[in-house]
C-alpha cells in the first residue's frame, strides 16, 4: 500500500471513530470538550502547517481566529443571515491576511515572528478599543444561536459535528496539498529558498497563498466558536491562546499534520483535569494560569523530547516493526 | 492647562518612559547579540524585579535590602534559565528559541499571578513624594532617578565593552564568533554573564519604575515588547538604542496626550512592523546595520 493511500484509510478510519463516539458515549460534557478539540485543533492544523511545514514562523494566528469570530457575531447581531455571515468573515479574514501579509512575509525568522507578533497585540487592544462596536473589553454578548432557515444548531450535538466536520474537512484538504506539488514546493524553499527559487519556485507567491488559506481556517473555526458558546472577549484571542497554540503544536510535533490534533486532544484534557483538581486549591483560575502549566510543558518537551509525541509514536511503530521482522526470522 | 504645560507635561512623560523602554532595549540586544537569541523573559524580568522587591518589602524588609534581595534573585534566575533551559536544548533554531523563552516568559507570569494576585502594587519612592512644577508641568523627582539611571548603564556599559579587556573580548564575539574563538576567547562563559546581566538591569528597572507606573503581574509582555521596537529600531547598538527608545518614548507620550491613550501601545508596536517591513527594502540599510 503506497503512502497516500495509507493516509487516507488512516483518515477515514479516524472520521468514522469520531462520527460513531457520540452515540457510544452520551455524556455532554465528553462531548463539549471534544467540540474544543476539534476547533482549536483545526487552528493548531493551521498554524503547524505555516510553522512546521511552509517555514513561516507566525504568530498572528490567534488574530484571525479572533477576527473571523468577531466578524461573524457582530453580522449575526445584526441580523445578517448566519452562514452568510460566516462566509462574509471568511472573505474578509482573506482580503486582510492579504493586504498584511504581502509586506510582512518579506521578513523571516525571527522579524517576522516580531512583526506577527506585534500585529496579534495591535489587533485585539484595538477590538477591546472598539467598544461601541465589539463590546471593548466586556465582550460580545447576545449573538443568536445558529440558524439555517428554520433549522435551529442548538446543542453539543449538532456543534459536534460541525466543528470535526470541519476539522476533519482541514486534515483531508491539508493532506492532499502536502501530498501535491504546491506542498512539495512548500516542503522545498522550508529547507533551502535560494535552491528552491533556482528551480523556478514561486517562493513569495507560495507563502502569501499559505498565510491567506491558513488564516481562512482560522476564521472559519473562530466562526464556530463565537456560534457555540455565544460570548466572545479580545482577551480569549490573545498572548494565553498563543502559548496555547504552541504547546499544542509542540506536544504533538509539527512536522506531521496529525501531531497538533493529537497535541490539542492533550491539551484540552489537561486543562479540563487542571480546572477539575485544581481549581479548589489555585486562589486564582485564568488563562495566564493555565499558560503557566502550558509553559512547563513547552519547556520540558523541547528539552526531553524536541520531536513531540508524533515522532515517539513514529519510534514506537518502528521499534514494534523490528520485532515482528525479528520473530519471522525464528 | 495651557498648551504649553501641556507639552512640557508629555515631553517629560516620553522622556521617563524612553529611558525606560532605552534600558530594556539595551537588555534585549546584549543577550541578542551575544548568543543570537530573542529573549523574550527581559520583559518579565522587569515585571519580577518590581513584584519581588514589593513582595520582600510587604514581608517586612526595608526597601534597601528588598530591592538587592530582588535583583539578586533574578540575576540568579536569568544564569539558572541560561543554563537549565536554553543550553540543553537539543536542535537549537530561532523557532525552538523563541518558543522556549515565550513558554518561559508565561511560565514567571502564571507563577507570580498565583503567588501575589492580580492587583497593581507600589512601592514608595526613593526621592520623596513632592512634585516639582514648572510651566504649570508636575514631575515627581522619580523621574531623575530613571534618567539618571539610563545614562549611567549607557556611559558604563559602553565604557565597559570599549576600554576593558572583558568587554573587548565580548564586542569581538558579538562581531564574529568564530574569530574570536579562535583568537582563544571562551565565548560560552560569556553567556551566562549576558543572561544575567539583562536580568540585573531589568530588575533594577523594574525596580526604579515601580513608583511611578506601579507594577503587575502582566506588565512584563507589553513592556518589554517595546524595549524590543527600541533594540531594533536602533540598530541593536547601545547609543542607537537609547535614541531610538527616547524618540518612541516621546512618540508613545504625545500621541497619548493629543489622539488616544487607548491606542498608545497601538503606534509603539507599529512603528516596529512598519520599520521592519521598510528594512526589507534597500533604502535604510546602512542606517539598520550599524552596530556601536
Amino acid at each position: 500500500m503506497n503512502q497516500s493511500r495509507k493516509a487516507y484509510v488512516l483518515i477515514s478510519l479516524f472520521a468514522l471513530a469520531i462520527g460513531v463516539l457520540p452515540f457510544v458515549i452520551s455524556s455532554h460534557y465528553i462531548i463539549g470538550v471534544m467540540c474544543f478539540i476539534a476547533i482549536y485543533g483545526s487552528l493548531s492544523l493551521g498554524m503547524s502547517v505555516l510553522l512546521g511545514h511552509a517555514g513561516l514562523f507566525s504568530l498572528a494566528h490567534p488574530s484571525w481566529f479572533g477576527l473571523g469570530a468577531y466578524i461573524t457575531g457582530i453580522l449575526s447581531i445584526r441580523g445578517i443571515p448566519h452562514p452568510a455571515a460566516i462566509i462574509i468573515a471568511a472573505v474578509c479574514v482573506a482580503i486582510l491576511a492579504y493586504i498584511m501579509g504581502a509586506p510582512l512575509l518579506r521578513l523571516r525568522g525571527y522579524y517576522l515572528a516580531c512583526a506577527t507578533f506585534s500585529l496579534l497585540l495591535i489587533i485585539v487592544i484595538i477590538i477591546g478599543q472598539l467598544g461601541s462596536l465589539t463590546g471593548g473589553h466586556d465582550g460580545l454578548m447576545g449573538i443568536p444561536p445558529f440558524s439555517v432557515g428554520s433549522f435551529v444548531l442548538r446543542g453539543d450535538f449538532h456543534f459536534y459535528f460541525l466543528s470535526w466536520g470541519l476539522c476533519l474537512g482541514i486534515l483531508w484538504f491539508l493532506n492532499n496539498l502536502m501530498d501535491s506539488r504546491v506542498g512539495r514546493a512548500i516542503k522545498s524553499f522550508n529547507d533551502s529558498e535560494v535552491a528552491s527559487k533556482s528551480m523556478g519556485v514561486n517562493v513569495p507567491g507560495y507563502k502569501l497563498k499559505m498565510f491567506v488559506i491558513t488564516a481562512v481556517m482560522a476564521s472559519l473555526a473562530g466562526s464556530i466558536l463565537c456560534f457555540w458558546i455565544r460570548f466572545i472577549m479580545p482577551d480569549m484571542f490573545g498572548f494565553p491562546l498563543l502559548v496555547e497554540l504552541i504547546t499544542m503544536i509542540v506536544i504533538g510535533g509539527g512536522k506531521t499534520l496529525y501531531g497538533p490534533l493529537l497535541g490539542s486532544f492533550v491539551v484540552m484534557w489537561m486543562q479540563e483535569i487542571i480546572h477539575m483538581y485544581l481549581g479548589k486549591i489555585l486562589p486564582v483560575m485564568t488563562a495566564e494560569v493555565d499558560a503557566l502549566f502550558f509553559g512547563v510543558l513547552i519547556v520540558v518537551i523541547l528539552i526531553c523530547m524536541p520531536g513531540g509525541l508524533a515522532s515517539w509514536l513514529e519510534q514506537l511503530m518502528r521499534a514494534g516493526r523490528r520485532v515482528r521482522e525479528r520473530l519471522a526470522r525464528g | 492647562m495651557t498648551l504649553l504645560s501641556q507639552f512640557i507635561q508629555y515631553t517629560i512623560s516620553g522622556i521617563t518612559a524612553g529611558s525606560i523602554y532605552a534600558i530594556i532595549g539595551i537588555c534585549w540586544s546584549v543577550v541578542y547579540l551575544i548568543t543570537k537569541i530573542l529573549n523574550f523573559t527581559t520583559g518579565e524580568f522587569v515585571m519580577l524585579g518590581g513584584m519581588l522587591t514589593w513582595g520582600f518589602h510587604s514581608a517586612g524588609l526595608g526597601i534597601f535590602p528588598a530591592s538587592l534581595i530582588a535583583v539578586a534573585t533574578t540575576i540568579c534566575l536569568a544564569i539558572v534559565i541560561e543554563r537549565t533551559a536554553i543550553r540543553t536544548v537539543r536542535y537549537p533554531s530561532e523557532m525552538v528559541y523563541m518558543m522556549l523563552t515565550i513558554a518561559l516568559a508565561s511560565i514567571m507570569k502564571g507563577v507570580i499571578l498565583l503567588k501575589w494576585g492580580s492587583e497593581t502594587r507600589k512601592i514608595d519612592p526613593i526621592l520623596g513624594n513632592e512634585v516639582i512644577h514648572i510651566f504649570g508641568a508636575a514631575i515627581t523627582p522619580q523621574v531623575f532617578c530613571v534618567l539618571s539611571f539610563l545614562v549611567i548603564v549607557t556611559a558604563g556599559l559602553t565604557w565597559f565593552l570599549n576600554y576593558t579587556l572583558f568587554g573587548k573580548a565580548l564586542r569581538a564575539s558579538a562581531i564574529n564568533p568564530t574569530g574570536a574563538k579562535l583568537v582563544g576567547i571562551d565565548i560560552n562563559k560569556f553567556r551566562p554573564f549576558c543572561f544575567g546581566l539583562a536580568g540585573g538591569l531589568g530588575a533594577v528597572t523594574g525596580i526604579i519604575t515601580t513608583p511611578i507606573t506601579f507594577t503587575g503581574y502582566e506588565i512584563g509582555l507589553l513592556t518589554g515588547l517595546k524595549g524590543l521596537v527600541a533594540a531594533i529600531v536602533g540598530g541593536w547598538g547601545i547609543i542607537g538604542t537609547a535614541i531610538a527608545a527616547l524618540a518612541l518614548g516621546l512618540l508613545e507620550g504625545f500621541c497619548a496626550g493629543f489622539i488616544s491613550a487607548g491606542l498608545k501601545d497601538v503606534f509603539a508596536l507599529l512603528v516596529m512592523t512598519i520599520f521592519l517591513i521598510l528594512s526589507t527594502f534597500r533604502i535604510p540599510s546602512g542606517f539598520k546595520r550599524r552596530t556601536s
